[in-house]
């Protein structure tokens, strides 16, 4: 027997031993790695484009098992690009970083933000490039911030703060009310999602040529859920409702009341955490040194 | 009658004991000689590298929310922890064997009744629990940065949240809600022992090579190149197959790539843990198990190579 043991040659067998082992343990490892993608432990392997976009280093730390430390590496990266306002490596830097980590809601949140908030205010104030190509620059950041959301929702679906950065983007930049109102309504119900959406999905529907009775309907239904929403933004957005789909007098509600107590009394613009007062006036600097 | 002759003649050397099989005690006396060896090397001078990792990280002022900067802390370390801890198992265990043989340690253990797999065995148990040890450090050195940081983000919230009186008790709570979600959590150390697992495995693999390979600098590289393709074949395949058009060649190489090298990649389940993802233990408990498997059979072949081998 030990003769025969000797006889055998060792590499060979050794290799037949390795690929049955292989053989055994394949199946095993694909309903595990199945698994732990599913309890979104593991990360499903990075589209092919991220491959093909990355440089030489970070290829190969993403496939020597390094891949939370490249996207960090990215995220530094982008800041410097945000820093030199470089808006088109930003993105191809956030390009990689939602491939490798498609489940971190803060860097889709953090691109949304960058491109569609950054990069659209800087073309409306870059003076060194002609009004025209500032203006086909904005639309292109404000697009592709929007692609940028639609592929973060589909990779989390649950997410408010991608959409609420979404909304912002429509509201603020592209002024698309019906487009806002819609985001806004898809957050309702979501983990997570502040109680101001519902309010929000009615302002902006009100002001969404066509929709303004559904919207004056749901705004009455927020109105009749009690005290708490009679808040005066609320009041003046059902009041103009009111007037533009000529809702008869007995129908109307009641102005907003001056004397309601704020929740929060408002802070001064100078007043800082902590109560420091940066001196705006003469008054000011008098009571700081008092 | 020559009297002499037909006394009983005294042995002349009392019958040796039977050597047991298998022994435990032999086992941990070499796995501490291994430790002791490893030590003597300055191996946990790495430490102090990871420790100033740590501290640069830690210090990074970016203009991101406090959650943001303790995941982009804990990233960054946990990631550098996992790197250490293979390399560590790599080079240690490449140097071991062949450090044996040139201090003749190697010829005065096996030529005493010490087994082949009790001395593969006992190196590789040395090793695996200086990976520990060195694990065990750097979680501490990690846990107290972000645990300072964490401490630190949460006062400074609590401040500016409660100085203007704008913010309810619930909001605040809400706040430091997210934070603390980011920050220290027992479930770290689950990622802790994922690295150390990824770490047992090379250290079987790089053992296994260094029975044939013919130096310490061959087994490395080679590791290294198993280490990286075991880590990438699940990533790349998919990318490759699309670029050849399915090609038949590059089926049948990525198939045997995927029999014969360890699928590293499955480890990497500790980035899920370290973003803040709740973790399963049954299936901690089966990569554990498949950790075992990859340690027996890696085992196996070194001493199908080692148990004959002439020095």
């Amino acid at each position: 027997m030990n003769r025969l043991f000797q006889k055998i040659p060792r590499i060979p067998f050794a290799l037949v031993i390795l690929g049955l082992f292989g053989l055994a343990r394949g199946p095993v490892e694909d309903r595990l790695r199945g698994e732990l993608i599913s309890a979104k432990l593991l990360t499903p392997p990075p589209a092919e484009g991220a491959f093909e976009q990355m440089g030489q280093s970070a290829l190969m730390g993403t496939l020597g098992g390094l891949r939370s430390l490249v996207a960090t590496f990215l995220t530094l990266e982008a800041f410097d690009h945000f820093s030199t306002k470089s808006w088109d490596d930003l993105r191809q830097s956030y390009q990689i970083i939602t491939a490798l980590e498609p489940r971190d809601e803060t860097h889709w949140v953090s691109v949304i933000w960058h491109l569609g908030i950054n990069a659209t205010a800087n073309m409306e104030i870059d003076e060194r490039l002609p009004a025209f190509e500032r203006e086909r620059r904005f639309k292109e950041y404000a697009f592709q911030a929007i692609e940028f959301a639609e592929r973060g929702i589909e990779q989390i679906p649950e997410s408010s703060a991608v959409r609420i950065q979404l909304a912002e983007v429509y509201r603020e930049k592209l002024k698309d009310d019906c487009a806002t109102a819609r985001v806004y309504g898809d957050i309702i119900g979501l983990p997570d999602a502040p109680g101001y959406v519902r309010r929000f999905h009615g302002y902006f529907m009100a002001r969404c040529p066509g929709r303004e009775r559904e919207a004056y309907a749901y705004l009455m239904a927020l109105y009749q859920e009690g005290e708490r929403q009679h808040l005066p933004t609320l009041i003046k957005e059902i009041k103009n409702l009111e007037e533009k789909l000529d809702v008869p007098g007995p129908r109307r509600i009641p102005d907003a009341d001056p004397d309601r107590p704020k929740k929060t009394p408002k802070r001064p613009a100078n007043l800082l955490p902590g109560d420091i007062l940066v001196p705006f006036t003469r008054e000011d600097l008098r009571r700081i040194r008092s | 009658m020559n009297v002499e002759s037909s006394a009983p003649t005294p042995p002349l050397r009392a019958a040796a004991r039977p050597v047991p099989l298998f022994s435990p005690g032999r086992v941990a006396t070499i796995a501490t000689g291994t430790v002791t060896q490893l030590v003597r090397m300055k191996t946990f001078y790495f430490l102090l590298a990871f420790a100033l990792v740590v501290v640069a990280v830690g210090n990074f002022n970016l203009p991101a929310t406090p959650a943001k900067e303790l995941s982009m802390i804990k990233k960054v370390s946990f990631g550098t922890m996992d790197l250490f801890a293979w390399l560590f198992a790599i080079v240690a265990t490449a140097l071991l064997i062949p450090r044996d043989q040139e201090d003749r340690t190697l010829y005065t253990i096996l030529s005493k009744p010490v087994r082949r797999v009790e001395y593969l065995l006992g190196k590789l148990c040395g090793v695996l629990f200086v990976v520990g040890i060195s694990l065990v450090i750097m979680y501490g050195i990690c846990a107290t940065m972000i645990g300072a940081r964490e401490s630190l983000f949460i006062s400074a919230e609590i401040e500016a949240m409660t100085a203007g009186g704008r913010y309810s008790q619930e909001e605040i709570d809400e706040q430091v809600g997210l934070i603390r979600q980011q920050g220290l959590r027992p479930e770290l150390g689950f990622a802790v022992l994922a690295s150390f697992l990824k770490a047992s495995v090379v250290a079987a693999v790089t053992i296994f090579l260094s029975t044939f390979a013919s130096s310490s600098l061959f087994t490395i590289i080679v590791s290294i190149l198993i280490f990286l393709i075991g880590h990438a074949h699940t990533m790349a395949s998919g990318f490759w197959l699309h670029s050849s058009d399915n090609s038949l060649f590059v089926q049948m190489l990525v198939k045997v790539v995927k029999i014969l090298i360890p699928d590293f990649q499955l480890y990497s389940f500790s980035e899920g843990i370290v973003q803040g993802e709740a973790v399963a233990l049954a299936l901690v408990g089966q990569m554990g198990l498949v950790t075992a498997g990859y340690l027996v059979v890696f085992l196996l072949l070194s001493l199908l190579v080692f148990v004959d081998k002439e020095f």
